[in-house]
């Protein structure tokens, strides 16, 4: 038996000492790691700011996509193995996502401050874009639709399934609305137990006219195929499948808006050419040049001040602010995990 | 000394090594991260490593002694600074509602705190002066934690550390076990009743046709799940190929809602899994000797009798060993209900993921994936002595 052991033991060994040595020495340098939300945003992202960052710098860059999950960065940064380098996040999550370490702070001597609209720039965050959901359906499908979020509920008037992102961020704030709280007492009565109730109650009361959705791409294909007739989706996406055909209906009124975030991955061993390569891509060159291909609305200031650019793109979250629900990070930052909990408890049921 | 047996036994057991290393770093390992996981409740000491050491030794009755409050005040800013601190504030407020904003607040002025400490954290805010607080504190200095086990029965701790019921709008986790269950028990038994046929006809073919027909019975294998999942959602949608036909045929007037519902996920999960069950099934069978049955017919014996007596208990093993296999790997099934399922058909996977990408915890996931390995491994030992017995008892009865 203990032969046994030690051959076993001997295997081992042998097995855990060589296999670090092969991977690690034939290593090549690789390139900066980028990581968005994808679909048309990042297919316009790519060439305006990516490869065009690339081509100024000579730093090679690569793109993939994830869905605003934080679990792999988490795993990268507890396993010190970061091989993604940037990444875009959404507000919430790049707090929480700062106050746990994932995140590294930005190099505010390399990323200049002053350009960015005043919440653009956070311990680790510097702002990318602004971004929003609303409410559209196909015009061709649904002659007869819902004009406000409190048509949304009529389904006797308006049947038909609706679409929402799963998660409580925006679908509570839309129950609210459709309830009759007016925009700028949401988080006032979302803060409240009562009022937490109210618009889980709400939602109760068109739960099986509900079809969730988890990735951007998944409204457009609902409403598209005609299984769901009124969705929530991301504006963006929304005025891209209009451009290419599509006779969707969008209520600027019904907006839900937020800003995504360019952040570093704490231990990431580019960080330096990172920090780079956000300040590059935070400037107003390339971000004209993205605005000319997608209706963005860059956290920079420019776009805030400058009317002529905003009109530029009448499609962007930034031309329609003014009909929208600003999303209220601080509010998701403090209770943004217990409700997530409690949403999917509640869905599940 | 080692002679040629000593010689064999060595190379014997250098084959077998990779084997052992596999059991070793894919099945022992993992098991027992999850375990520890599930119990493991670092983050105060790593956050606070002077508060922790002194809670642990402090005895717990009223309020701890001011150096506890002192360290305290001198290790949350510097626990905000090096980012160990958000850790710490949702361990705590995943336990106790408030906790998050509590320290974050006393981290932002703790810094300008003087002696005497507790005085200065009591009138930043009166919770600080509560037993409970420091009694929830005291509980997370030591290094395992059972919250999570407790929270994966719907159970938690109270503020003063006693085992309660869940809340109502959270509690859902026994609901969820038992549907899990239940999907796969129907998955199972949908299964045998679709495969014994099938499995049946295939051992009756010889030579080059069971070959074919195997081979076709084979084939989805070759095409991911995803994507049989996804063509399912294509053939089930409203205007689906499914709503189109009967739609044709004048069988509906209205298209009917397929997908997104149970009905949708039993169709996609029997059609992914009926390969497990006819396969076992058919090599049961193949054993059995066709001169059995004749026997019995030259004896009198009926159809229904034949089949009974002597068909049914030797293909037992195979139905054993088929609806073993498409239980366990039902019970874990996740990208299925998720695709064609409503809210109310997802399974405990879909909140195992759920814990893991979205609230990124960790002790929470483990403690539910280590919860539905009991339950299966519990399961599966029931009907071995069940079910095994039987099918012993039938061998011994045909011989």
């Amino acid at each position: 038996m203990k032969r046994i052991l030690a051959t076993l033991a001997a295997a081992f060994v042998t097995v855990s000492v060589a296999a670090p040595i092969g991977p690690a020495s034939a290593q090549p340098s690789r390139e900066l790691f980028v990581v968005g939300f994808g679909g048309g945003f990042q297919d316009a992202a790519r060439t305006t700011l990516f490869q065009a960052f690339q081509a100024a710098t000579g730093q090679r860059v690569r793109d993939d996509t994830y869905n605003g999950e934080l679990a792999r960065i988490y795993a990268m940064v507890r396993s010190r193995d970061v091989v993604w380098d940037v990444v875009m996040v959404e507000a919430p999550e790049l707090q929480r996502g700062c106050e746990d370490g994932a995140f590294a702070p930005i190099d505010w001597s390399v990323v200049r401050r002053d350009k960015f609209v005043p919440a653009g720039a956070t311990r680790c965050g510097a702002g990318a874009v602004a971004w929003g959901a609303a409410l559209f359906y196909d015009t061709a499908r649904n002659p007869q639709a819902p004009a406000n979020m409190a048509e949304l509920w009529d389904v006797a008037r308006f049947p038909g399934k609706r679409s929402f992102r799963f998660g409580p961020k925006m679908t509570l704030e839309i129950a609210l609305m459709s309830d009759g709280v007016p925009r700028e007492q949401v988080y006032r009565v979302l803060s409240t137990p009562a009022g937490l109730q109210r618009a889980f109650d709400r939602l109760e009361q068109i739960r099986p006219h509900i079809v969730w959705w988890r990735s951007g791409a998944q409204p457009l294909q609902f409403v598209g195929s005609g299984e769901v007739a009124y969705a929530f989706g991301f504006t963006g996406r929304v005025v891209q499948a209009n451009q290419q055909g599509a006779r969707y209906n969008m209520l600027w009124d019904t907006l839900l808006y937020s800003v995504d975030y360019w952040a570093v991955v704490n231990g990431s061993p580019y960080a330096q050419q990172g920090m780079r390569m956000i300040e590059w891509m935070t400037n107003l060159e390339p971000l004209q040049a993205l605005a000319r291909i997608w209706p963005a609305s860059p956290a920079h200031r420019a776009f805030q001040e400058d009317a002529t650019l905003r009109a530029a793109s009448p499609h962007s979250v930034a031309a329609n602010a003014s009909r929208g629900l600003f999303i209220d990070t601080e509010f998701w930052v403090q209770n943004g995990e217990d409700l997530e909990r409690r949403f999917a408890a509640w869905a599940g049921r | 000394m080692m002679g040629p047996s000593g010689r064999r036994r060595t190379g014997i057991f250098l084959l077998l090594a990779p084997l052992g290393g596999l059991v070793l770093f894919a099945f022992l390992l993992p098991l027992g991260m999850l375990v520890w996981r599930a119990v493991d409740n670092t983050e105060l000491a790593t956050a606070l490593p002077e508060t922790t050491r002194l809670l642990r030794s402090w005895d717990g009755a009223g309020l701890p002694p001011e150096p506890v409050f002192a360290a305290l005040a001198a290790e949350l800013p510097k626990a905000a600074d090096n980012q160990t601190l958000g850790l710490l504030s949702r361990r705590l407020n995943f336990e106790q509602l408030g906790m998050r904003a509590l320290l974050l607040r006393a981290s932002r002025v703790a810094q300008g705190f003087r002696a005497p400490y507790a005085e200065a954290f009591q009138a930043l805010d009166p919770r600080w002066g509560e037993p409970e607080l420091w009694q929830l504190l005291r509980r997370n200095a030591l290094p395992v934690t059972p919250l999570y086990m407790l929270r994966a029965v719907d159970l938690t701790l109270s503020a003063g550390g006693g085992i309660v019921a869940m809340a109502g709008d959270e509690a859902i986790f026994r609901e969820l076990f038992l549907r899990t269950i239940w999907i796969a028990l129907v998955v199972t038994v949908l299964c045998l009743v679709i495969g014994y046929p099938v499995a049946w006809y295939l051992s009756m073919q010889s030579g080059r046709r069971a070959r074919m027909l195997l081979l076709l019975l084979l084939l989805p294998f070759w095409t991911s799940v995803l994507v049989r999942t996804t063509a399912w959602f294509i053939l089930l949608q409203r205007e689906g190929v499914a709503n189109s036909a009967l739609r044709l045929l004048g069988l509906v007037e209205e298209p009917l809602t397929l997908i997104f519902t149970r009905t949708a996920v039993y169709l996609a999960m029997v059609h992914v899994m009926l390969p497990f069950m006819v396969l076992p099934l058919y090599g049961a069978m193949r054993r059995i000797d066709p001169v059995l049955l004749k026997a019995a017919a030259s004896l009198g014996a009926p159809g229904w009798t034949q089949f009974r007596r002597i068909y049914l208990p030797l293909s037992l093993p195979g139905i054993a060993a088929g609806s073993l296999m498409v239980f366990t790997i039902s019970i874990g099934f996740y990208i299925t209900p998720a695709l064609v399922g409503g809210n109310r058909d997802q399974m405990i996977s879909t909140f195992i993921a759920f814990f893991v990408n979205q609230q990124v915890n960790w002790g929470m996931a483990a403690a539910l994936g280590l919860l539905l390995l009991v339950l299966v491994g519990t399961m599966l030992y029931l009907l071995q002595r069940i079910v095994g017995a039987r099918v012993l008892q039938a061998g011994r009865g045909a011989g």
